[in-house]
């Protein structure tokens, strides 16, 4: 019996791994609906373009401002931590924040709720103009009942307000 | 009884002086719409321009007040401060054939263009100021020979087929020889199916070369042409007018003619300029800022956010008559330039100061430029020009923007450590400097003079939920104490919002007044000393 459930335990730990990795309803390009969302600031549109492959999660942006198209993507790993060298995060361009320069960020990455929810927790160096400070950032990427639709939530532990940001699935 | 004579003189002539300047002199105004449709009302407006920049030749005749929608919002209270200061007495005109019927004796004739092909608004515009012409469409000919005059030009089908490049390639050919070399006439902006050339009449009265040609590298034959162009130009010269929306970017211009040491001077709209120049300062004016502090005083800063807040865009366009002026320190960059051909607008703006509005000069220069392109010899030079300048309007910061290598408004606005040496050099009496347009991470501290770049920059279209959010996260983020936080405000935010945004921020914060501002970043460096880093990321490298 013990024996049995030695092999159990592990197995269902991953089966909401698994379920992602076949079929996860996250997979897909996702378009931000401004109309619903918390307000850019120096981007026009955003695109989230989400893959599963076994536990890691690519999370791509593809940003818009004015003409410039730009692209980036962070990694996770929901099985370990991992350090992101150029971690993306969608910041208020009209703040004096930058990525430190050769910082490391890192990623600590896990599904909730069944596997329809994807929690994302990063570390991230940013320069500012008093030297460099540490923001440590939460974000649920949150599936909408009917998965077309998404929701992000992000958190910062220097701001006194959560970011909404939702989105719908580009067909 | 001589005592006498003498005295009865002295007041005879004290009485013609004082009747001499009430008496002013007498003027024409338009009142005009915002239709600046091509298919509408546009080319009226161009004949109209032409007009103005004809009439206006040898003495201020016609002025033109703008809708308060208008991007320059001073045209109506800039005609209120003629009549009060300067007696001036407008009389009403309200068609073109009013207009023409009081001063087509300016003209010697018109010029035709083909509004299906846009560069040959320019090219006439070009050949209006050297032949003393009218612009019209075909549409307008009846009018103008109504009022007697006959054909000098005609662009319709001489340039059927031909790109910007070779019409403005011939244009070159023909006239620019004969074209002012202290001004250039980059009438670019709105583009397409709404055109905004206010500034026309003052290229016509100035005689300068009208064109659109692009700065961007994709544009290679139109950017070489410019290229030639800008050399051929006087050390120092001006190219006024804009950018066009549809070829290039502000930032590519402005890097371009930087390149040549020349200075920038928007916009294409800016209305009125062949009249404005015409006036000098009310007798006995003198520009006297309002100083917070001593030039010489010591301040200590608090350990508690200190903020500023800084208006630029060159004040004519930004929010000075709407309400809520003066509860908040302001800094407002003046186009220094103006004193040299619109000084009734700077005069208007000082004389409407409140003790909150505090001026400062800009934009980098004795005009707008990139001072990371700006050739070493010619710096010098032009900076012993803007002190002149700052000199004249008691100015005692100047603040520099370099969008070089930014996109926009966002992105790389930094100087290399050259350019800040060369600024402190060149400004050794200086309060101090700030920097940027939107936000930047340029700063130094040499002797008391700081250069502080823009922490924040509130674009007016932001929630202000969202923008008392953002400077909060500033302050968390930038924790040690003082902290500096200057904050560009974008040209239409209304001051009475900021206010609100100033009660929802956190900790103990102060706004305060530039000078008192940089006064105290003097005294506690907790500001990294950063210059641009030659890894930073370029959105555009320039011409070289």
């Amino acid at each position: 019996m013990t024996r049995i459930r030695r092999l159990l335990l592990p197995l269902l730990l991953l089966l909401p791994l698994a379920a992602c990795a076949a079929t996860s309803p996250f997979e897909g390009r996702w378009r931000l609906d401004k109309a619903r969302s918390t307000a850019l600031d120096g981007w026009h549109e955003w695109d989230l373009v989400i893959a599963v492959t076994g536990s890691r999660v690519s999370l791509r942006h593809d940003m818009k401002w004015i003409r410039t198209n730009f692209s980036a993507t962070n990694t996770v790993d929901t099985a370990a931590p991992v350090e992101i060298p150029a971690f993306f995060r969608v910041e208020q361009r009209h703040m004096a924040l930058y990525p430190a320069k050769g910082g490391l960020t890192t990623a600590r990455a896990s599904w909730l709720d069944a596997g329809r929810t994807l929690r994302v927790e990063a570390d991230t160096p940013i320069e500012i103009s008093q030297g460099q400070a540490n923001m440590r950032l939460y974000y649920e990427y949150r599936l909408v009942e009917g998965d077309q639709a998404l929701v992000l939530l992000e958190l910062h532990s220097t701001r006194p307000q959560p970011l909404v940001y939702r989105f719908t699935r580009v067909l | 009884m001589r005592r006498l004579l003498s005295l009865l003189a002295f007041s005879l002539v004290l009485l013609a002086a004082g009747r001499a300047d009430t008496a002013g002199r007498s003027a024409c105004v338009m009142r005009w719409n915002l239709d600046w449709q091509v298919a509408g009302g546009l080319p009226e407006k161009v004949l109209l321009l032409s007009l103005q920049g004809l009439a206006n030749r040898a003495a201020p005749q016609l002025y033109v007040v703008h809708p308060p929608e208008f991007q320059w919002e001073i045209t109506a209270p800039l005609f209120s401060f003629y009549e009060r200061k300067h007696g001036v007495k407008f009389t009403e005109l309200t068609t073109a054939d009013e207009a023409l019927t009081k001063f087509a004796g300016a003209a010697k004739g018109y010029v035709v263009w083909d509004p299906a092909i846009p560069a040959t608004m320019n090219v006439a515009l070009t050949l209006a100021g050297l032949e003393d012409a009218l612009v019209v469409t075909p549409a307008l000919i009846p009018l103008a020979e109504k009022h007697s005059l006959k054909p000098i030009d005609d662009l319709r089908g001489r340039y059927t087929g031909q790109s910007d490049a070779q019409i403005y390639g011939d244009a070159v050919t023909r006239y620019w020889s004969r074209c002012s070399r202290d001004a250039i006439m980059l009438m670019g902006g709105h583009a397409g199916a709404v055109r905004q050339p206010a500034v026309a009449d003052w290229g016509i009265r100035q005689k300068m070369f009208f064109h659109d040609l692009s700065a961007n590298p994709k544009h290679p034959e139109e950017l070489a042409l410019a290229q030639h162009l800008l050399g051929e130009l006087h050390p120092g010269a001006t190219v006024f007018g804009w950018h066009s929306y549809a070829k290039d970017t502000e930032e590519q211009w402005t890097t371009l003619l930087s390149g040549y040491g020349l200075k920038m001077e928007g916009l294409h709209n800016l209305p009125n300029l062949s009249f404005n120049c015409q006036f000098t300062f009310t007798p006995g004016f003198k520009f006297t800022n309002t100083p917070h502090v001593a030039r010489d005083a010591k301040l200590t800063a608090d350990k508690k956010v200190y903020l500023s807040f800084v208006q630029s865009d060159s004040i004519g366009i930004g929010v000075w008559t709407k309400p809520g002026r003066g509860k908040l320190p302001f800094a407002w960059q003046v186009t220094m330039n103006w004193t040299k051909f619109s000084p009734a607008a700077l005069e208007y703006f000082h004389e409407s100061a409140t003790p909150n509005d505090y001026f400062i000069g800009g934009l980098s220069g004795p005009g707008y430029m990139y001072p990371n392109h700006i050739p070493a010899d010619r710096f010098p030079g032009l900076m012993k020009e803007a002190r002149e300048l700052m000199a004249v309007l008691d100015e005692h910061i100047l603040e520099i923007m370099d969008n070089s290598a930014a996109d926009g408004n966002v992105g790389n606005a930094d100087l290399t450590k050259e350019t800040v040496d060369a600024y402190y050099k060149a400004f050794p009496d200086v309060i101090g400097f700030i920097n940027g347009y939107g936000p930047a991470r340029t700063r130094d501290l040499r002797d008391t003079r700081p250069m502080i770049s823009y922490d924040y920059y509130i674009d007016p279209r932001r929630p202000r939920a969202e923008v008392a959010a953002d400077l909060n996260e500033l302050i968390a983020l930038n924790g040690k104490r003082p902290y500096f936080l200057l904050v560009h405000v974008r040209e239409s935010n209304d001051v009475n919002s900021l206010i609100e945004v100033v009660k929802q921020l956190d900790g103990p914060v102060e706004v305060v007044p530039l000078d008192v501002f940089l006064k105290l970043a003097a005294s506690n460096q907790t500001y990294t000393t950063r210059h641009q880093d030659p890894a930073d990321p370029k959105h555009f490298h320039g011409y070289k």
